[in-house]
Parts: C-alpha cells; structure tokens; sequence
C-alpha cells in the first residue's frame, strides 16, 4: 500500500503542531513533509510534491497563498484553500452560514466611519465590533455607546491595513459567562467544550477555562450543517447559547485545540491525521491527474 | 426609457465614473449610483437592479462589496472571483501560468530572509511588487544586493500583513514602453501603448498613451489572460520581451480616461454594451 504523503503547513511549532507531528510519527501509513513557510518559496514550477496539505499556518495570508497554489496543482488540501478563504473572514463566513439556515447573530457590514456609525446606532447598543481577519479575540471591541462607537471607528481606519475599513458589526448576544468550542472532522462532531471567562470575550488564548460539554442531538446537528456551510473538512465551529436556542459565530480553520483536550477525551491529532489519511486515500482512488 | 436596470459602485467620481454615467444617461438606462462610503449591507438586503459595475478606488470595498452583492443574487462586473484574483498578484501569475499565458518569471517568500535567497538566486535586476497594489506603488526595482537588504527590511515595517508576502518578479528588459489592452468580454477593444523615460510605465506616473495597433499576438496573449482570470472587463498588462508578449498583470477596475482619444475607441460605450447584455441575460 503506497502510503499518503502528508505536507504540513505552519510557521511556528506549537502545541498542536507537536502533537500532529507526533500523530504522524506514529501513523504507519503516512509520510511527513514540513513545509515551513518561514523557508519555503514558491516559484511556480517545483511545487512540494505531496498528496494532502494539512494547514496550519497562523498567517492567514501566508496559508491562502500557499494552499491557493498547491491546490490548482492537485494537492488536497485540508481545509480546501475556498474553507480557508471563508472561515478566515468574518463577512464570508456570515454569508455563508445564512445562507445555509444555520442560526447566526445579526450584522452589518459598512465601509466608512459614517456609514458604520449608523449601522452600530441602527443595530442597537452595545454591538460587537470584529476586524473582518482576525484570530484570538483580538481587536474585538464590545460598543456600549455612541462616544466609544465614535473613538473606535476612528482608532480602526486609522490602524493600517485596509482590512480595518471594512466594517462588521454584529448584535451583542447575551450568552451566559461561556462559550461553546465543538470540533467536526470529516463530517461528525468529534468533541466540545465549554470555555468560560468572567470576561465577555471567551477566548482561550485570553484565559478562559474550560471543561467538557456534552455533544447533544441539536448541538451535532448545527456543527456540521455549519461545516457544510463553509465546506469544510475539519474545523472548530464557536456557539453561543441564546434564549433561542444554539447560534453559530464564528468557525475555525486551521484550529487550535490544546485548551480543549485538557476538557475532551478525544484525541483529536489523531483524528486530523486519520481524516487527511482518507482524503489522500480518496484523491488516489479518484484518479486526479497532476 | 430602456428596461435595463443598472447599479454602479464608486467611492469616488473620476473622470471614467463620470463618462460611464454621462452614458448612461443618454442611453436611457435606469442607473443606481451606490456610494461604498453611505451603504450598509445586512445578509438580507436586496437591489432594484439586475446588474451592478464596480467602480470603486478600493480593492479591499470593491472585493467585500461584490461579494454581497453576488450574495443577494446581482450580477456584478467583474465577479467576485475575478476580483480576488486580479486583486492579487500571487493568484494572477498562477492562474495565467495554469492557462498556459506567458508570464514574467515569479518566486514568492514569505520572511525577509527567504526572500533574499529568492532574489539572489534569481540575480538582479529584480522587481519587488506589492502582491495587492495599483499605480506603479511601491513597485521596487532591485539592482543589487544593498537595495535588496534594505528594501526588504522597509517593507516589513510597513504595516500591513501584505506587505510581508514578497512577490519576486524577473525584471524585463523592455523598449521604454508597454502595452495595455482593453478587454471587454469576448473581444479586445483596443490597446494602447505607454511610454516613460522610467521603468515604472503606469499612465498615472506620468507615462504618454498613444495607440497600440491589435495585432494577432496582442489579441491573443491579451485575451487569454483575461479568460485566465475569469473573463469580464479587464485591462491587460503586457511586455514585449524577447521572448514574444508576456502578461504581467491583469486590472480589474479598468482605468480608461488617457486611452480614449490614443485608441478612438468609445471605451466607457462599450463598457454599458456589455454590461447590459449581461444584465439582460441575468433577467432572461
């Protein structure tokens, strides 16, 4: 059995990264390319000769280019550069869970300073503003007036890129003092936890804590129909608990899972190298000429 | 009064806006002017038109905008997709490479450390680009090793994580001009050529237009390129190297004003023929 050629995708060694590497190590049907973007240049004609890419870059600009190439050249990636494209953007990945049905908090999207303030003063105080790419909770500002709509608006167009000038605003959801982190692998839902700060951002990389949540039917069902949403393969999908039911915020691509295992059993490594596995395997049988 | 119902995005009325509208005035279509700086988007909003044309000066609006608009079922020129690869210089030479377009020699890197072995192993002269940029800014050429260390290190201090992806371009040496062909559609308009005493030969620094006449190459080169990225209105860089046209970059917010008189051609005319046909077809 010829075995899968695994490419991964990072520039830094985290904890994940470790725990993957040492997935693979162990995997006896795989073999491991490091493609380290801090290393690697592209020209066009030698492209790493692997079967799957799994990403796991913390760039997103350096993963969409790297996987945007690889994959017109007939790599698989996981996630497909169009997931990466989607769940790396807050406007994209919006626009595709409603479309899909999935229930997800309200926004609106502007473009100036004066069009922004009166999408903020249109959805009601307080509103969440999110820069369009970020990761981590950074640059999330909780608006409870019209003063720190103003001053904030005006630090945003300020900050450089013009990433900044596009304007998400979401509805503040009034959830309890925790989140909900699920991870869905090939099209079931793996694990989840709950991540819980006194802080309203939820966050682990601010500190939240977190501990086992139960994978209920409704849980399940809404984890990978927002999968499906952004066509994915393996992400995090975040949840907040609302009055109404479960609503869907964000979804993570190339996802950070060491908080979670100390709250899960799952040994998620090994199910993201497994998934990879299959899909390498998928793309052999499927008879993709490179 | 025609049927045909037409949006147009703008940030800012230039010259080209303002001869786009003037036409469509005297054509009697039902034009919609959105200003990207008034509008606000939710997930459901809906437009009373079939077609929208973007016109805005903004690659990051322009990209965010055509893609909710495409979400609420408006045909946009160009598309999305389009815009996401013209937009981005990466995915254009990958896109012209993959359709077999001949295009300048091109390394990527991503630290300032690999993009200097890029660069030397490439020898100079070399072109740095921004990978999302328009007007000739910040095009850098490198001519030795000096301006390559201090480059490099300049751009990383700019700010934006665009400026940390570094687009390494084989520098042509061209005969102080070079060609810019308009595509719309199926068909290449016209083109110009754009001469400069400076390497750098973008109209808005300063470069003179005069009329390129369509030979077959031009048309050929040109209008693969712009099926390579997904067809629309498109303007088309090209070289003239010794070996024969080469695509360099694709527009997709066509600047037209200083090609008009050169070429004769009635561009922003032709822009609303094609514009309204893809209106109709959305409605049929």
């Amino acid at each position: 059995m010829k075995k899968v050629r695994i490419g991964l995708l990072y520039s830094r060694v985290r904890a994940e990264e470790k725990m993957l590497i040492q997935a693979i190590k162990q995997h006896g049907g795989v073999t491991l390319e490091l493609l380290c973007t801090n290393d690697l240049v592209l020209d066009f004609g030698d492209l790493p000769d692997v079967d799957v890419v799994l990403d796991r870059e913390i760039s997103q600009s350096r993963a969409l280019h790297v996987l945007n190439m690889l994959e017109r050249s007939g790599v698989k990636a996981v996630n497909s550069y169009d997931t990466a494209r989607i769940g790396g953007d807050k406007v994209l990945t919006s626009q595709q869970l409603a479309k899909a049905g999935v229930p997800t908090p309200r926004i609106k999207v502007a473009f100036s300073r004066k069009s922004a303030l009166s999408a903020v003063e249109e959805l009601g105080y307080p509103a969440i503003l999110k820069p369009v790419d970020g990761s981590w909770g950074r640059l999330m500002a909780k608006i409870e007036n019209r003063t720190a709509a103003e001053a904030i608006l005006e630090h945003k167009s300020h900050l450089g890129s013009h990433y900044h000038s596009v304007f998400y605003i979401q509805e503040f959801v009034d959830k309890p003092d925790r989140d909900i982190r699920a991870f869905v692998i090939g099209g079931t839902t793996v694990a989840a936890a709950y991540r819980s700060a006194d802080h309203w951002l939820t966050n682990a990389a601010l500190g939240a804590k977190t501990y086992p949540c139960p994978i209920t039917p409704e849980l399940d069902a809404l984890c990978t129909k927002a999968c499906r949403a952004v066509g994915g393969d393996a992400i995090a999908v975040d949840l907040m608990e609302t009055g109404n039911g479960l609503t869907v915020h964000e979804v993570n691509c190339a996802m950070e899972f060491k908080a979670s295992m100390k709250a899960v059993q799952t040994d998620l490594p090994a199910l993201l190298i497994e998934h990879c596995v299959r899909v390498g395997k998928e793309k052999e049988s499927g008879g993709i000429h490179e | 009064m025609s049927n045909d119902r037409l949006g147009m995005l703008f940030s800012r009325i230039r010259v080209e806006e303002k001869l786009l509208i003037e036409a469509a005035h005297q054509r009697g279509v039902d034009l919609t002017l959105v200003d990207s700086r008034d509008i606000v988007f939710d997930l459901d909003s809906r437009f009373d038109f079939d077609v929208l044309l973007e016109r805005d000066v903004s690659h990051a609006h322009a990209l965010y905008a055509l893609s909710l608009f495409e979400n609420t079922g408006v045909q946009t020129i160009n598309s999305y997709r389009v815009a996401l690869t013209c937009g981005d210089k990466v995915a254009t030479s990958k896109a012209l490479r993959d359709a077999g377009v001949p295009t300048p020699d091109v390394k990527v890197a991503f630290t300032r450390e690999s993009a200097l072995a890029a660069i030397e192993e490439m020898g100079y002269p070399i072109v740095l680009k921004p990978v999302t940029g328009s007007w000739g800014r910040l095009l850098a050429k490198i001519n030795d090793r000096d301006a390559a260390e201090a480059v490099l290190e300049h751009k990383d201090h700019l700010g934006s994580y665009y400026h940390k992806i570094f687009y390494i371009q084989e520098y042509l040496n061209k005969p102080g001009r070079d060609i810019r062909a308009f595509v719309i559609g199926d068909e290449v308009a016209c083109a110009v050529y754009r001469s400069s005493d400076h390497w750098i030969t973008n109209t808005s620094r300063g470069a003179q237009a005069t009329n390129c006449p369509l030979t077959n190459e031009v048309r050929d080169v040109s209008l693969r390129a712009a099926q390579a990225v997904g067809g629309g209105v498109l303007a088309v860089d090209l070289i003239e190297s010794d070996r024969g046209l080469l695509a360099h970059e694709v527009n997709y917010t066509v600047e037209f004003r200083n090609s008009i008189a050169p070429t004769g051609v009635d561009i922003p005319n032709r822009i609303l023929d094609y514009a309204l046909e893809v209106g109709r077809h959305a409605v049929a």
